[in-house]
C-alpha cells in the first residue's frame, strides 16, 4: 500500500470539516498544544510569553505558531499597550468547530490520525 | 449602611455585617491556610444567594483548578459559567492591569456583560514581579484597585506570605495593607503540638470590625469560623501561651 493509499485510508471517516480544521490550522504539535489550552482556558488574553509558561513551553517556541493560528482565525491577536495579546476568536463557527476537535481528540484513533497528519505535514 | 456578606457566618460577624460595597479586601496567609477557599466562598455566596454574578482572575492556577476544588465543597462552578454568572480568567498582572486602564476593555465588557458584582483576584502576590521598586509598586496596585471599584466590584484580593507560623517575614509588597479597604489575616497556630488556625480582621476602613482572633477550619461546606481563642495570648506570635503561664512568668518566678 503506497502512502497515499494509506492517508486516505486514514482520513476517509474522519468528520470533513475536522479534516479541514485539522490540515489548515492544526498542522503542528505546539498548535494542537495550544487549541488544547485556549478550549480549556477560554476566557484567557495574554502574550506569548505568559502562554508559553502556562502551556510550559518557550516564548521563543510558540510566538510563530500563535500568529499563525490568529491568522488563520482560530486566536485574535491584539495590542494592549506596548503588549501584543491572544485570545481565543469570539466566532461561535470556530469555538464549536475546536469544540468539536477537542472532544475528538478524547478517541485514541482519532489522536493517531492527527499525529499522521502532523508527521506528514511535517516531511 | 449596605454589606455585602461573604457566606461565611461567623466571618461576616467579625466584619460587621460584611465588606463595605465597592471596595477592596485584602485577605492574607500562608500556604493552605484557605485563602482561595474563602475569596471562592465569596463569590460563590454572591451568585446564589444574592444575585450578583462574580469574576475570578487568577494568575497561576488554571480555571479547572477552581472547578475541582469548589465542587469539593459542592459548588458548581462550571454550571454558573455556564448559566454567565461567573468568569474563571486565567490572565497575568500586566495584561489585566493594562486591560482595565483602557476604554471598553476585556474585563470592562465581561464585568457589564454578566452584570459582575465581586471579584476574586489570586493572587496580589504576582503583581510583585512587575516592579522591585515599592514606590513603583504601591503605584500599580493603587491603579489596579482603583479601577476594580470603578467597575463597581467589591473584590477579595488574596496574599500570600511565606510565615506559616509568627510573624511575617519582611520584604515584598508591603504597601497594598495600605492601599485596600480591609485586611483579613489568616495565621498558622501551634497549640498543644496541634497546628490550628487562627482568623483576624486587621482593619476595616469606614467600619467598625471584631477585634478578637478567632479559631477557623475548612470544611467539606468551606469556610467556618469558630469561637475565639479563650485563656490564651501571643495568638499571631504562632505559638501562643496560656494567659496562666504568662502570669506565673510575670508575678510569681520574679
Amino acid at each position: 500500500m503506497d502512502e497515499l493509499d494509506l492517508t486516505g485510508r486514514l482520513m476517509a471517516d474522519m468528520d470533513p470539516q475536522l479534516l479541514k480544521f485539522l490540515q489548515a490550522k492544526v498542522n503542528s504539535f505546539v498548535k494542537w498544544d495550544l487549541v488544547r489550552f485556549f478550549h480549556d482556558n477560554p476566557h484567557t488574553t495574554d502574550t506569548a510569553g505568559n502562554i508559553a509558561r502556562y502551556a510550559g513551553r518557550t516564548a521563543d517556541t510558540i510566538r510563530v505558531e500563535l500568529a499563525e493560528l490568529a491568522q488563520d482565525g482560530v486566536l485574535e491577536e491584539s495590542q494592549l499597550g506596548d503588549m501584543a495579546v491572544y485570545s481565543l476568536a469570539s466566532d461561535r463557527y470556530v469555538r464549536d468547530l475546536l469544540e468539536q476537535f477537542v472532544k475528538a481528540s478524547d478517541d485514541r484513533q482519532f489522536r493517531v490520525k492527527v499525529i499522521y497528519h502532523i508527521i506528514r505535514g511535517t516531511r | 449602611m449596605e454589606r455585602i456578606k461573604t457566606g461565611i457566618p461567623g466571618l461576616d460577624g467579625m466584619l460587621c455585617g460584611g465588606f463595605l460595597p465597592q471596595t477592596a479586601n485584602l485577605v492574607e496567609g500562608a500556604p493552605g491556610t484557605g485563602k482561595t477557599t474563602l475569596g471562592m466562598q465569596f463569590i460563590y455566596h454572591g451568585i446564589v444567594a444574592c444575585g450578583e454574578p462574580g469574576l475570578i482572575l487568577t494568575f497561576e492556577e488554571f480555571p479547572q483548578q477552581y472547578y475541582n476544588d469548589a465542587a469539593n465543597f459542592g459548588w458548581d462552578f462550571r454550571q454558573m459559567e455556564q448559566e454567565g454568572k461567573l468568569r474563571v480568567i486565567m490572565t497575568s498582572p500586566e495584561v489585566s492591569k493594562a486591560d482595565l486602564e483602557q476604554v471598553g476593555g476585556r474585563i470592562e465588557r465581561l464585568v457589564q456583560k454578566i452584570g459582575a458584582k465581586r471579584i476574586l483576584v489570586d493572587s496580589l502576590s504576582h503583581f510583585e514581579r512587575l516592579s522591585r521598586d515599592p514606590a513603583h509598586l504601591r503605584s500599580i496596585i493603587y491603579g489596579f484597585v482603583n479601577s476594580l471599584k470603578r467597575e463597581g466590584l467589591t473584590a477579595v484580593l488574596t496574599r500570600e506570605s511565606m510565615a506559616l507560623l509568627g510573624e511575617a517575614e519582611e520584604g515584598g509588597d508591603e504597601a497594598s495593607a495600605f492601599l485596600v479597604d480591609s485586611y483579613v489575616l489568616l495565621r498558622y497556630v501551634e497549640i498543644e503540638s496541634a497546628v490550628r488556625k487562627a482568623i483576624l480582621v486587621l482593619k476595616m476602613r469606614g467600619s467598625d470590625h471584631d477585634k478578637g482572633i478567632r479559631q477557623f477550619d475548612v470544611t467539606s461546606r468551606g469556610v467556618e469560623v469558630q469561637s475565639p481563642f479563650e485563656g490564651r495570648e501571643g495568638i499571631m506570635s504562632g505559638s501562643p501561651r496560656r494567659m496562666a503561664d504568662s502570669f506565673v512568668q510575670a508575678f510569681v518566678r520574679r
